[in-house]
């Protein structure tokens, strides 16, 4: 493999596998503040054992996040040193911020979940408030350096060097607004789709309780308030990218051409070859309307901007629609869900309505992860658009296919283990609460 | 010299040392995990299994805080090290990563009554690979053999693999297998305590001999660090470092624990202060300067506004972490144990 190949597939696997436990570790601690919320508020103790049950899986998956993010911070160096070099000063400010909010985050985190026999019931509530601020704040620091190389600003390029660099335009980029509110909301639609369906399954399977109904109708709750942020942010960042990302934007929606009345098209194929779509449903002058807010509007094709530096809409159009379906599919589930539950005013457990949530349950994550891929692929083959390319970032060193296939084996690993030790059902002892009991055994 | 980049590299000087005396232990818990021995074996692989639980992610962080400060306030020297260390480094990760993931895994394991040898055996093994590696990267830095060819890094073997840079990274071990028994020895009571004051004692013994062993490999192997050892700044703080870490085995010796704590972090703290004071003014000894792989003005000014504002969340927030889990290494039994 190539070089930049192999980086670019070592980054992508990396991050890709990072984004799960990110998600989950900035959705959860909403999760978990809402639950302990509700149990302070209510004096229900139920609430307080729901949350106390998430943590056990959530510790292991938290430590996961934290050591695949340190994959991530080394492989900035390790793959990409020619593009940290330039721009480390610029981006470091944002990570600088979003370092402190992990600290915080670790520390909380910890608190919470050791600190059941040494800290009050209030305090472990008061614990998840810095814990849920700091975990969206490091969403929200970390998506800035990534909106920075969609759409860098703050800086003059001389001779391949950046000068005359304003950290403030450079972390307050023009693209860093709608990619934060997005990015973030995104984490707590797919938390909470994932949690709903665990809970629908469960119930499937015939453990109708009161328990599971609160933790499906808490996670739904959550899920279903984000769902039209994601469309209002999604409608915002389409106009965005009309304007400031335009080559990306005609990727998504496969428009060779640039057009007046452009149509929207969904699904299908497109083939740079013929510069056709193949078996995609056209809507007449729609895209015009949702980017320029005018059904005459002119939209600029990929034809409009120099050969070999946009996009592959190959590898950007599927994955956006597969986002924008995503939405579809879980707003649906979500709507049908909310109907049934105000119509009924308590939480519907007919077997089609949990089936309709388990199907649904796993599109919050694949959503983030295509409209990740959807911005990732759709700057290419720019690492900071319109002034380094991918294969000018990239190390110098030999042999990172071969750190490509261990740090594979290792992503493999890990997921193995961890379903493992997930699904695996365990032997017994599983009622232990504080592990008071097991530990401290005399040999 | 007080300038900005200096300042800088004190920070990162700091997210260093810090990263060493607390994360440093959580390795050093693994490390003496696979070399307990003695009747009591089992009873020290489980308090130190304890104490990790609730620390190591956020001890941990102190790395990615040294990464972030490196490419932030030096962008230069960040891409130059993981260019040329990328095989140190690649190692250091793989077992972060393990080590990480096996506690994890076994944590939950133990929660729902399970273990797993093969997971027990990965957490011991990359608790010693990592801080070797780590080691190794770090004294890297001191040899001069990270070259420039034409402005660009040269990376090969030569550059990270000397005799030097192996003593440097059986050092880093030991700063960690010194640092855990000795915090154990004030979390513990009876012949539990016994044990790990003599561990504690053993790992002093071996960090004095590696690091003494150092400065005569020194010569040969990292001459212009050598050279520079013997400054000023560089001989007064492995003075100090000397008498702290003869200070602590006495101290264990009349069973001091609290003090002898203390003196054993500061130990550390002051090796690594003396090895930069022999580096400075440089990033990479004899080839490039801090102020060379500095930052422009502007960013290093933002860099350290923010500074101020994240160690006011920051130092609370690690002292209630600290405070909460002291004594009693289980967290789910009370902090002096009845």
């Amino acid at each position: 493999m190539e070089n930049v190949t192999a980086a670019r597939a070592l980054m992508g696997a990396s991050l890709g596998f990072h984004i799960i436990y990110a998600t989950i570790g900035i959705g959860l601690p909403f999760m978990l503040m809402l639950a302990e919320w509700l149990a302070i508020r209510t004096g229900n103790e139920t609430y307080h054992q729901l949350a106390r049950r998430w943590i056990r899986p959530a510790g292991l998956l938290f430590a996961i996040g934290a050591v695949s993010g340190t994959i991530l911070s080394f492989e900035l160096g390790l793959l990409w040193p020619r593009f940290m070099e330039v721009s480390g000063a610029l981006i470091g400010l944002a990570f600088t911020i979003e370092g402190f909010a992990f600290f915080t985050e670790a520390i909380f985190l910890a608190l919470y979940i050791y600190g059941e026999q040494r800290l009050s019931r209030r305090m472990l509530f008061l614990c998840t408030i810095p814990l849920t601020i700091s975990a969206a704040a490091s969403a929200v620091f970390v998506i800035s350096a990534n909106a920075w190389m969609n759409t860098p600003t703050g800086f003059r390029p001389i001779n391949g060097t950046f000068t005359d660099i304003d950290p403030l335009r450079v972390l307050a980029n023009p693209a860093w607004a709608h990619q934060a509110v997005h990015g973030t909301f995104a984490a707590y639609v797919a938390t909470g789709f994932a949690m709903a369906g665990i809970y629908a399954l469960a119930m499937l399977r015939g453990h109708i309780s009161e328990d599971n109904k609160r933790a499906l109708t808490l996670s739904l709750a959550v899920a279903a308030s984000c769902l039209p942020l994601m469309f209002i942010s999604g409608d915002f960042a389409a106009g965005f990218l009309a304007k400031h990302e335009k080559p990306k934007l005609a990727a998504m929606e496969a428009l060779f051409h640039t057009s007046r009345g452009a149509p929207l098209i969904i699904g299908g194929w497109p083939e740079p070859a013929t510069e056709k779509v193949l078996y995609g449903i056209e809507l007449p002058k729609l895209l015009s309307l949702l980017a320029h807010s005018d059904i005459n509007a002119v939209v600029e094709g990929l034809d409009a901007f120099p050969p070999g530096t946009t996009p592959d809409p190959r590898l950007v159009h599927p994955f956006f629609d597969l986002m924008v379906g995503s939405f579809f599919l879980m707003s649906l589930a979500a709507i049908w869900f909310w109907w049934l539950r105000w119509r009924r005013r308590k939480c519907p457990c007919d077997k089609w309505m949990l089936w309709a949530i388990i199907i649904a349950s796993p599109f919050g994550m694949i959503a983030l992860e295509s409209g990740w891929l959807v911005t990732e692929f759709g700057r290419q083959p720019w690492i900071i658009q319109g002034y380094m390319r991918v294969s000018e970032g990239v190390t110098p060193g030999l042999g990172i296919s071969l750190v490509f296939l261990t740090f594979l084996i290792i992503y493999v690993a890990l997921t193995a283990g961890l379903l493992k030790m997930l699904l695996w059902p365990s032997s017994g002892k599983t009622g232990i609460s504080a592990g008071q009991g097991e530990q401290h055994v005399d040999p | 010299m007080l300038t900005l980049e200096n300042l800088a590299a004190a920070v990162l000087l700091l997210g260093l040392i810090m990263y060493a005396v607390f994360a440093g232990a959580d390795f050093g818990g693994g490390i003496w995990t696979a070399f307990a021995s003695g009747p009591r074996a089992r009873e020290q692989r489980e308090s130190l299994f304890h104490a990790i639980g609730p620390v190591w992610e956020t001890n941990h962080v102190w790395l990615i805080f040294v990464v972030v400060v490196l490419f932030t306030a030096f962008p230069k020297g960040f891409a130059a090290i993981f260019i040329a260390l990328l095989v140190p480094l690649v190692i250091a990760l793989i077992g972060i990563n393990l080590r990480g993931a096996a506690f994890a895994f076994r944590h939950f394991g133990r929660q729902t009554g399970r273990e797993v040898p093969l997971i027990a055996r990965t957490f011991e093994i990359s608790s010693v690979s990592t801080p070797l590696a780590l080691g190794v990267a770090v004294t890297s830095t001191a040899t001069g053999r990270i070259g420039f060819q034409n402005g660009l890094i040269e990376s090969g073997m030569h550059s990270w693999l000397t005799p030097f840079t192996m003593i440097g990274g059986v050092t880093g071990m030991a700063i960690c297998a010194y640092l855990a028994p000795i915090y154990m020895t004030v979390r513990t009571t009876g012949e539990l305590r016994e044990d790990f004051r003599r561990y504690g004692m053993l790992a002093g013994f071996v960090l004095a001999i590696l690091t003494t062993a150092e400065i005569p490999v020194a010569r040969f192997d990292a001459p212009l660090f050598a050279e520079r050892l013997l400054s000023t700044w560089a001989t007064l703080f492995v003075a100090l470092a000397v008498t702290t870490g003869t200070t602590t085995e006495v101290l264990l010796w009349r069973r001091k624990y609290r003090w002898a704590q203390i003196c054993a972090a500061a130990t550390v703290a002051l090796t690594i202060i003396g090895f930069w004071a022999a580096m400075f003014p440089d990033l990479l000894i004899g080839q490039l300067s801090l102020s060379a792989a500095a930052a422009p003005r502007s960013a290093l000014i933002a860099f350290f506004s923010v500074i101020p504002f994240g160690v006011l969340i920051l130092a609370p927030s690690l002292l209630l972490l600290y405070w909460v889990f002291r004594g009693e290494p289980n967290p789910d039994l009370p902090i002096v144990k009845r």
